[in-house]
C-alpha cells in the first residue's frame, strides 16, 4: 500500500472538473485507490461520492493506493492533485 | 416500547447547541432536517446514540437526523415545542442552507423578525390614528370633543409605547427574557424622562436638558418615544449580556444576579453610549435637513433619505424645522417633502399588497398602506417595505421625485403635524399637492411593482417554461437519460472544454441550452447539489449515476445566477425542476453555458448510447 496526503489549494475545493481528471487518471492504473477525509473514506474510482465529500480549500486529505502498480499510481495521482487542486 | 418523543427531541436540542444554534428546522418522511449555525456546537457522537435517532449525516449545510416514518413528525412537533420555533417548510430549510446573503440583508432581517409579530398591534392603530387626527383637523370642534380624546388615546397607545412593544419582540428574536426586554423598552420611555417629542419645546423653555452624571458619563434625561432602532440595539445588547451571565453565574445566584446586572448594565450603556450616538445623529440630521430643504436638489435628497430617518426614529425632530419655517415665513415647505416621502411608501406598500400572492402578505400590506396614506408610515415601512427592501427603494425614489416637484412649485402648508391625505387640510395649493402625491405615490407604486415579486412567486422570465424535453440524451442497457435541458444536443467532443470533451466524467453529451432550467432526466434520487448550485449529481432508479454540469468553469460564479429546487436525498420524477440558471449572467461572467450530461458510473455498462 502507498499513501500520501495533500492539502487542497483550489479556492473552490474539489469540484466536478478536477475530480473528473483525477478519477480518469486512476483508470490508467490497475491499482485501487481510496480518498480519506476525517472519518470519510471513498473509493476514488467513483466520481460522484468523491465530489460528494464536499472537500474544501485547506482540507487535508489522504489518498491510499493498492495494487500491482500502486507506487506509480500514487505518484501520478499526487501529480494530478498538485496540478488541478 | 414506544419512543418517548419529548425526550428524544429534548436530547437532540441539548446536543446541537440549543435553540440558538438552529437556524431552521423541518422534516421529510424520515429525517429531521436542521440548519445549524455553528457546527462545532453539535455533539455528533452523542446524537448518534440518542434513542430514536437511527443515523445522522450532514449534507448541503443541513444536519439530517434519520428518525423514521411516522415518528419523525412527532419528534419534530416536540422539537418545535421545546425550541419555540415555528414550522419551516422543506423549502425554507433549503433556502436557509443556501443562504449566502449580503450584509445589508442580514442586517435587515432582524428588523422584519421583530416587526412582523407586532404588526397586529400597530397596523390598525396607525390607520385609526391617521383617521382620528385627520378628522380632528377637518371637523371644527371635533379635536376638543370627548370622542376625540378617547379615540385618539386608544389609537395612539401602541405608538406612544412602541419602544416597549418593540423591546419585547426584540428580546424574543434575540433570545433573551422577554420581561427583561420589556423593562429595557419601558425604561427608555419612562415618564420620569423628558418625552422625546417635547424635547425641543423643553429646550426652548429651559435652555438645556437636565443630565445626571454617573461615573464619567452624563446621562441625558430624555426618553426614546418614537424610536425603534436604538431600542432594538439596546435589547440586542441586553440579550448578549443576559446569555453571557446565564452561562457564567452559578445557578444559585442566577435569578438574582443575572437580571439585575443585565438591566443595570444595559441601561447604563444605552443611556451613555447608544443614546448620545443617536442624539448626535439627530442633531446632524436636523442641521443637514435645514440646509437641504433650501434648494430643490437638496429637497430631492431629503425626500429619498426621509424614510431612513423614520427607520432610525429621527423624524420626530422635524416639527422643529416646520415650526421654525412657520415662524419665519408663515409657510411650511417641509410638509410637501415629508408628504412625498410618506405617500411614496404608501404607493410601494400598496403595490406589494396588490401584487402579493400570499394572503398573509396581502393582509399586512393593504391596511399598512392605508395607514401610510394618512401619514402614519411605520407599519408600511417596518412591516412591509423595509422587510422586502425593494419596495423601500421604490419608495425612496418616488419620495425624491415628489420632493423635487414640491420644492420647484414652492407649495407649503399653514400648519404642521399631518402629511399624506390629511395634508389637504393645511396645504396652500390642493391642486399642485394632488400632483405631488400622484407623482411620488405613482412612481413608487410602479417601481415597486416592477422590482418586487414575492419570494417563491416565479419571476416573469421563468414563466415561459417550455416543459421538460422528451429527447433521450444517453441510454444504457438498464435505462435511459432524457435531455435535462431544452436545447440542441451536441457530441461530447464539441463541448468547449478539453476536460469535458474527453468524457473525463464518463460517457457524455453536451446540450446548448435554449432555456435556463434543468429538469430531472429520469425517476430517481438527488445524490448531491453542489454548494454553488451549478451542478447536480443524480442516481436513477435504474442504477445510472448522472452528473449534470451547467456551463464550463461556472464553479467560479459561486452560485450567482443559479438556483436549486432540490436537495440531496430528495426523490425526483422525470420532468421535475432541479435547477435554474440565468443564461445572461453566465454569458456576462464570460463562460459557455453548454450543459454537460455525464454518466459517472459508465464503466458499469457495456453499451452506452449517446444521442450525438
Amino acid at each position: 500500500m502507498q499513501e500520501f496526503s495533500y492539502t487542497i489549494k483550489d479556492p473552490k475545493g474539489i469540484h466536478a472538473r478536477p475530480a473528473g481528471i483525477i478519477v480518469k487518471k486512476l483508470r490508467e492504473f490497475s491499482s485501487a485507490a481510496v480518498v480519506i477525509k476525517g472519518d470519510d473514506i471513498v473509493d476514488l474510482s467513483k466520481i460522484m461520492p468523491f465530489i460528494g465529500m464536499d472537500i474544501a480549500k485547506g482540507d487535508k486529505i489522504i489518498v491510499r493506493t493498492e495494487g500491482p502498480d500502486e507506487k506509480e499510481c500514487a505518484e501520478a495521482l499526487k501529480a494530478a492533485f498538485r496540478e488541478n487542486l | 416500547m414506544a419512543l418517548d418523543y419529548r425526550k428524544c427531541a429534548q436530547e437532540i436540542v441539548d446536543h446541537i447547541g440549543g435553540r440558538d444554534n438552529v437556524a431552521q428546522a423541518a422534516h421529510c418522511a424520515t429525517r429531521l432536517r436542521l440548519v445549524i449555525k455553528d457546527n462545532s456546537k453539535v455533539d455528533k457522537d452523542y446524537l448518534d446514540n440518542v434513542e430514536g435517532v437511527k443515523g445522522m449525516f450532514e449534507s448541503n449545510g443541513q444536519l439530517q437526523l434519520i428518525i423514521g416514518t411516522g415518528t419523525v413528525n412527532k419528534v419534530y412537533d416536540e422539537f418545535l415545542d421545546i425550541t419555540g420555533m415555528t414550522a419551516a417548510t422543506k423549502d425554507d430549510v433549503k433556502a436557509a442552507a443556501a443562504e449566502q446573503q449580503p450584509l445589508w440583508k442580514k442586517l435587515l432581517k432582524p428588523i422584519g423578525d421583530v416587526f412582523v409579530p407586532i404588526l397586529p398591534a400597530i397596523v390598525a392603530s396607525g390607520l385609526m390614528m391617521g383617521l382620528v387626527e385627520a378628522l380632528g383637523k377637518a371637523l371644527p370642534g371635533f379635536a376638543g370633543s370627548d370622542w376625540y380624546g378617547f379615540l385618539d388615546m386608544v389609537a395612539n397607545a401602541a405608538f406612544v409605547f412602541l419602544p416597549g412593544i418593540v423591546a419585547i419582540s426584540a428580546a424574543r428574536v434575540f433570545g433573551g427574557n422577554i420581561f427583561l426586554g420589556a423593562v429595557i423598552g419601558l425604561l427608555m420611555i419612562h415618564p420620569g424622562l423628558i418625552n422625546a417629542w417635547t424635547v425641543a419645546d423643553y429646550v426652548a423653555a429651559n435652555g438645556a436638558l437636565p443630565t445626571w452624571k454617573i461615573f464619567v458619563f452624563p446621562v441625558a434625561q430624555t426618553g426614546y418615544q418614537g424610536h425603534v432602532i436604538p431600542v432594538m440595539i439596546a435589547v440586542f445588547l441586553m440579550c448578549q449580556i443576559e446569555k453571557w451571565l446565564h452561562k457564567h453565574v452559578p445557578e444559585m445566584l442566577d435569578l438574582f444576579i443575572t437580571p439585575l446586572t443585565t438591566v443595570l448594565l444595559t441601561s447604563y450603556i444605552t443611556f451613555t453610549i447608544i443614546g448620545p450616538i443617536f442624539s448626535q445623529l439627530e442633531t446632524w440630521v436636523l442641521a443637514g435637513a435645514k440646509v437641504l430643504v433650501r434648494n430643490p436638489i437638496g429637497a430631492c435628497a431629503m425626500g429619498a433619505i426621509y424614510p431612513w430617518t423614520v427607520v432610525m426614529g429621527l423624524h420626530h425632530m422635524y416639527n422643529v424645522i416646520e415650526a421654525g419655517m412657520l415662524a419665519e415665513s408663515g409657510l411650511n415647505t417641509w410638509m410637501p417633502i415629508a408628504s412625498a416621502a410618506n405617500f411614496a411608501q404608501f404607493g410601494a406598500c400598496l403595490a406589494v399588497g396588490l401584487k402579493a400572492v400570499s394572503n398573509k402578505t396581502k393582509a399586512i400590506a393593504i391596511p399598512s398602506s392605508m395607514s401610510a396614506a394618512l401619514g402614519i408610515t411605520e407599519p408600511a415601512i417596518f412591516g412591509v417595505n423595509m422587510r422586502f427592501f425593494k419596495p423601500f427603494i421604490a419608495g425612496m425614489i418616488g419620495g425624491a421625485v415628489g420632493s423635487i416637484f414640491g420644492a420647484l412649485t414652492g407649495i407649503g402648508a399653514s400648519a404642521y403635524g399631518v402629511t399624506g391625505i390629511p395634508g389637504y387640510l393645511t396645504i396652500n395649493n390642493p391642486l399642485l399637492y394632488t400632483v405631488l402625491l400622484a407623482i411620488s405615490g405613482g412612481i413608487a407604486f410602479v417601481l415597486a411593482n416592477i422590482m418586487w415579486h414575492e419570494e417563491g412567486q416565479p419571476a416573469p422570465a421563468a414563466k415561459k417554461e417550455a416543459g421538460a424535453p422528451d429527447a433521450v440524451a444517453l441510454s444504457t442497457e438498464t435505462g435511459i437519460v432524457k435531455a435535462p435541458v431544452n436545447g440542441k444536443i451536441i457530441a461530447a467532443k464539441d463541448i468547449p472544454d478539453p476536460v469535458f470533451a474527453q468524457e473525463t466524467m464518463g460517457p457524455s453529451v453536451g446540450i446548448e441550452p435554449t432555456e435556463g432550467i434543468v429538469y430531472a432526466p429520469f425517476d430517481g434520487e438527488v445524490v448531491m447539489v453542489f454548494p454553488t448550485k451549478h451542478a447536480v449529481g443524480l442516481k436513477a432508479d435504474s442504477g445510472i449515476e448522472l452528473l449534470i454540469h451547467v456551463g464550463v468553469d461556472t464553479v467560479n460564479m459561486n452560485g450567482e445566477g443559479f438556483e436549486a429546487f432540490v436537495a440531496a436525498g430528495d426523490k425526483i420524477k422525470a420532468g421535475d425542476k432541479l435547477l435554474s440558471f440565468d443564461r445572461k449572467t453566465i454569458a456576462k461572467a464570460g463562460h459557455p453555458d453548454t450543459v454537460i450530461v455525464a454518466i459517472t458510473n459508465g464503466y458499469d455498462y457495456q453499451d452506452v448510447k449517446r444521442a450525438a
